[in-house]
């Protein structure tokens, strides 16, 4: 019997992996037999990730990614300590409701550089000579908030948007280095976040639900497409964008 | 912050005429006080005052004087 998705020994960096998405991620790929780095603010979460990893030669970094001129320094930090990435998947991701009159320019710096900025400082710092190795991989956490308007959601949706469009030229960019990178389209996904924005936000909730053929989707369901986009499954697959939203962007 | 500094920054905020609101106004009788107006004092009772108000909490809110007594 053959496993076409295989990761025993893979290094896989991952961003935003104490909750949500990113834990999804986390707890598969470990199931899969990969090493897995993590890097989040959140020092709880991360601990209590770690605790639930099976196998010796994780790590974890405790990181404010905000830090952009910072991010450098730390990746050539962990090649030197643990080696070259076989992959990346960044699911870190400000997503503060922040109506426009309150949408001052400290507020979109933040935004844009956490979700956007970090993203492309980890790429252009993990595709660097020695820092990858033959089949890396990355994939970018999107959302449906990039495609579909939503009230108070600007500067995360002009930041999303923004990862996609980078992906597409970085994905021409770096072919020749045979390096892929693909993003996912998550619409509403069971996570912390989701549960507090349908506690403040009830109907907004239900009418982002009806769009959703399928219903509300887990964690699982991105974090297995995102495993699928990091293995060799997808090797014919770069610059694009994979909608796991339940039929959202069909609707 | 004094409450008649919070006021003033309550009015400037939701584009309010200048003194137009008191401890005692009724959230429901302000001009459009609907959810992008809560959700907007939402975020100035974080960015100004660092506290964290949610949507649950400020739909109790009644008065003016709730908000005032939140930011604290």
């Amino acid at each position: 019997m053959i496993n076409p998705v295989e990761f025993k020994d893979k290094q896989i960096l991952l961003t935003g992996s104490a909750v949500g998405i990113g834990r999804a991620v986390a707890l598969l790929l470990n199931q899969m037999g990969a090493n897995i780095v993590m890097i989040d603010i959140d020092e709880p979460g991360l601990e209590k990730l770690s605790s639930e990893l099976k196998g010796e030669r994780h790590k974890s970094y405790c990181y404010d990614l905000k830090n952009l001129e910072g991010i450098e320094g730390l990746v050539s930090g962990i090649v030197s300590e643990k080696g070259p990435f076989d992959g990346f998947v960044h699911c870190v991701g400000i997503r503060s409701r922040r109506p426009l009159s309150m949408l001052k320019p400290s507020a979109v710096a933040d935004i844009m550089g956490v979700n956007f900025g970090s993203f492309i400082e980890l790429v252009r710092c993990t595709s660097k000579s020695n820092h990858f190795r033959p089949g890396y991989s990355i994939v970018g956490v999107s959302s449906v908030s990039a495609h579909a308007g939503s009230a108070s959601v600007t500067a995360y949706a002009a930041s999303k948007g923004a990862m996609e469009s980078a992906v597409r030229c970085i994905a021409k960019e770096m072919a020749n280095r045979k390096i892929r990178i693909n993003t996912v389209i998550p619409s509403q996904i069971n996570t912390p976040e989701y549960v507090k924005l349908r506690k403040n936000s009830p109907s907004e909730v239900e009418q982002l639900s009806e769009r959703q053929y399928l219903g509300l989707g887990e964690p699982i369901d991105v974090a297995n497409a995102i495993i699928f986009l990091l293995s060799d499954m997808s090797r014919f697959i770069t610059g694009s964008s994979i909608a796991v939203d339940g039929g959202f962007l069909a609707s | 912050m004094t409450n008649k500094e919070k006021l003033k920054l309550i009015e400037e905020t939701l584009e309010l005429e200048a003194d137009s609101l008191n401890e005692e106004t009724n959230l429901e009788d302000i001009p459009k006080y609907d959810s992008m107006a809560r959700l907007t004092l939402i975020v100035l009772c974080d960015d100004e005052f660092g506290k964290l108000l949610s949507g649950e909490q400020i739909k109790k809110f009644v008065k003016v004087k709730d908000i005032l007594d939140f930011m604290g």
